[in-house]
């Protein structure tokens, strides 16, 4: 006990000290915070240097001209067609001045097309609005020349948005709301977590493995130690190593999203208008953050977070034995992918199962995929938010626990022949001799 | 002298190759022991076992008296011929760490350390990552981790392969004071030379099996080819006696005439007859150098 405690705090501390761990851990939360804000930064980008560019209007009909509003980008010159004559002249004439011409046909009631010419590619943004503000505008043109009275009015008050409210039971016929987008989002996220953790510090316990092997160190430690305890020594440092990123990862994300909310908050308050430019008025915001909050509140955390304890527990186990056992049978981390690309394949396999689960988590695929040990990490998250049957929640821990205790001890008795086996290719056959 | 490890009747097979066939090797308490055999032998299987690095499929080996367990490891030193440590850790950081894994207490290890690295010269290197290091500095570092924790036993897998002649004396001198304090050693080499310098006895290890064992002196004796050499006055020649000898072409770069004896002729006889003969200055006789022996009963 002592030497495995010596050696998982040595594989600790040799990796926090790292520079690339010190690295990694502050630059991922910086890199997702970038990742989050492109979209934003992009469309400021885009909006910030720009000039406005003019786009005359050429209306045949001589009623929709002006129903092109300006944007930040464009200003829309209605003209009338008889002032303009032929578009492409005209276009020409203006010597640049002008990004585009959008031409109104006269017969645009019944065809309802409108065509945009320029000698550039139009733009996306522009085409949209276009489009957006002529429909509009003729589709009401439209309704008023049946000439019914307040037909307007009527269609809006006719326009039905179902809500649809999903509400469990409990036994005793006591109601929850619940909400299906949460329960969906909570399972994926912790799905993706298992997935990149297990994926990412395994594949750092094989380089480990191997890298002690090639230092040709192992023998001088096994020399003190049962094999047996450099694997786990390895496994479980390395675990505590992942933990304490998460942790870090944790803290950081929570502090950045409390300043975050701190500033949006105050000057959400502070400047209602602000919301509501960006195209809902202030009460629809805060009537939708008190639902989100309502909806996060509805899962049941202590119940998810304890499985998925668990499971993550389990999962690591099983694929982390793995890849210590591959990476002792081999001599360097190039020859380690005949080993590895079985192991990723199936953890792929089992995220694209846990994304097809979403759709029907009770489903077949969703239930077996769920009890079987080396996807259930994974495809079990997703399900967990959609109250999984008792039995098959313990069929698939049990099932998991003693997959990953066996794994273990397959992977021990491959590592403790591959560590000191040199300058041989070695396959999956021969690993089956070792077990043996 | 009482056996400090007693190897009894070992065997071990890896894939239907026979590494060790029945191999029984006995090594007094504070004796400098040599196990030779050439690449493949089965040197290194047998020190495995010895380390509890991997069992035997049968046989038993003792150590002190009672059979080898777990326990022994803080007894046991091993320097293995392909040396290794992490590159990427402290010296300091790295001596201590194996020498707990040893166990030995931190404080412990520390003082040891320190008076290791001053003997060697490295304190200043104490805090350097061992890449910083030369290879010859890493060997050191490598040789005090071996030895730091005082073990009984300590096995040492070509100890001087990769050092310089000033640093392999100097290693010379630490593995005998470390034997003159009780340590039982077991090296394991083909360097024939450093075997005749510090070993006490041998087992030489031919295709899995003990082909010789015994006292360095010994074995020497009962492989003499009855040659001697003898040193005759200047622009004598030696005269021919088939009955008592044969005389042998010079050894290269020796003057000395070399003559074998015939078989069952005593060297008292034929020194009487030279001495009536010749005008002798002086006679010894040759014996078989442990390189001839090795390559000898290695090819013979």
């Amino acid at each position: 006990m002592e030497k495995l405690k010596l050696i998982i705090a040595r594989e600790y501390m040799s990796m926090i000290g790292r520079k690339s761990f010190i690295v990694m851990t502050i630059l991922m939360p910086v890199l997702m915070i970038l990742i989050i804000s492109i979209p934003f930064l992009v469309g400021y980008l885009n909006d910030a240097g720009s000039d406005v560019e003019k786009v005359a209007v050429i209306d045949e009909t001589g009623r929709y001209g002006s129903a092109i509003s300006n944007t930040d980008l464009f200003e829309f010159i209605p003209m009338r067609a008889d002032s303009v004559g032929n578009p492409h002249e005209f276009y020409q004439k203006s010597g640049g001045d002008l990004a585009a011409v959008v031409v109104i046909p006269r017969d645009v009631d019944s065809t309802a097309q409108v065509t945009i010419y320029s000698e550039n590619t139009i733009n996306v943004v522009m085409k949209s609005h276009i489009n957006n503000a002529l429909s509009d505008t003729i589709t009401r043109a439209k309704l008023a020349s049946y000439g019914v009275p307040r037909l307007q009015q009527m269609i809006q008050e006719s326009t039905v948005q179902v809500d649809v409210k999903s509400v469990k039971w409990d036994e005793a016929g006591g109601e929850t709301e619940t909400s299906t987008e949460t329960a969906m989002v909570v399972g994926l996220v912790l799905a993706l977590l298992t997935y990149m953790f297990v994926l990412m510090y395994g594949a750092m316990i094989m380089n480990g493995v191997i890298e002690e092997k090639t230092n040709r160190i192992v023998e001088v430690i096994v020399s003190s130690c049962k094999p047996f305890q450099l694997m786990m020594g390895k496994i479980i440092g390395v675990a505590l190593v992942g933990l304490t990123q998460l942790a870090i990862w944790a803290i950081i994300m929570g502090g950045i999203s409390m300043i975050a909310g701190t500033v949006l908050g105050v000057s959400a308050l502070s400047d209602p208008t602000a919301v509501s430019t960006a195209g809902m008025p202030a009460e629809a915001v805060n009537m939708d953050m008190a639902e989100m909050w309502k909806a996060l509140m509805s899962v049941n955390y202590g119940y998810i977070l304890s499985c998925f304890v668990l499971y993550f527990i389990g999962g690591y186990l099983l694929y982390a034995a793995l890849f210590a056992g591959f990476g002792s049978a081999v001599d360097q981390a190039s020859d380690a992918s005949q080993f590895t690309t079985p192991i990723i394949l199936i953890m792929v396999v089992a995220l694209y199962a846990g994304m097809a689960c979403i759709e029907n988590p009770n489903g077949p695929m969703a239930v077996w995929c769920s009890i079987i040990p080396f996807t259930s990490p994974i495809v079990m998250m997703i399900r967990l938010p959609y109250d999984v049957p008792f039995w098959q929640l313990s069929l698939s821990i049990v099932l998991l626990f003693s997959t990953a205790a066996g794994m273990v001890w397959i992977a021990a008795r491959i590592y403790r022949t591959g560590i000191l086996l040199y300058g041989k290719k070695t396959n999956f056959k021969e690993i089956m001799r070792w077990i043996k | 002298m009482e056996n400090f490890i007693e190897v009894k009747d070992v065997v071990k097979q890896y894939d239907g190759h026979i590494a060790l066939d029945h191999v029984s090797v006995n090594v007094p308490q504070g004796c400098i022991y040599g196990l030779l055999g050439p690449n493949g032998a089965g040197k290194t299987s047998l020190i495995r076992i010895i380390n509890l690095i991997t069992k035997p499929d049968s046989g038993t080996v003792t150590i002190d008296g009672h059979p080898i367990s777990e326990d022994d490891v803080a007894n046991i030193g091993y320097l293995p011929e392909e040396r290794g440590l992490y590159k990427k850790m402290k010296v300091g950081e790295q001596i201590v760490y194996l020498a707990r894994l040893k166990g030995m207490s931190k404080n412990d290890a520390q003082r040891e350390m320190l008076q290791w690295l001053e003997r060697f010269d490295l304190v200043e290197w104490r805090d350097k990552k061992l890449e910083a290091l030369s290879k010859g500095m890493q060997q050191k570092v490598q040789f005090i981790a071996t030895v730091l924790h005082k073990p009984r036993l300590l096995i040492f897998d070509e100890p001087f392969s990769g050092f310089d002649p000033v640093n392999a004396d100097q290693l010379k001198v630490e593995i005998l004071r470390l034997n003159e304090e009780g340590s039982t050693i077991l090296f394991s080499t083909h360097n024939m030379e450093s075997v005749e310098a510090v070993c006490e006895r041998i087992s030489l290890i031919n295709h899995s099996q003990v082909v010789l064992e015994g006292r360095v002196d010994e074995i020497r004796q009962q492989h003499k080819k009855n040659i001697i050499a003898v040193d005759l006055q200047k622009d004598e020649v030696l005269q021919p006696c088939d009955e008592l000898f044969t005389q042998l072409p010079p050894a290269m770069g020796n003057k000395e005439t070399l003559i074998r004896l015939n078989s069952g002729v005593a060297i008292r006889d034929a020194i009487a007859w030279l001495n009536e003969h010749h005008r002798l200055n002086g006679f010894h006789e040759i014996l078989p150098s442990m390189h001839e022996i090795f390559i000898e009963t290695v090819k013979g």
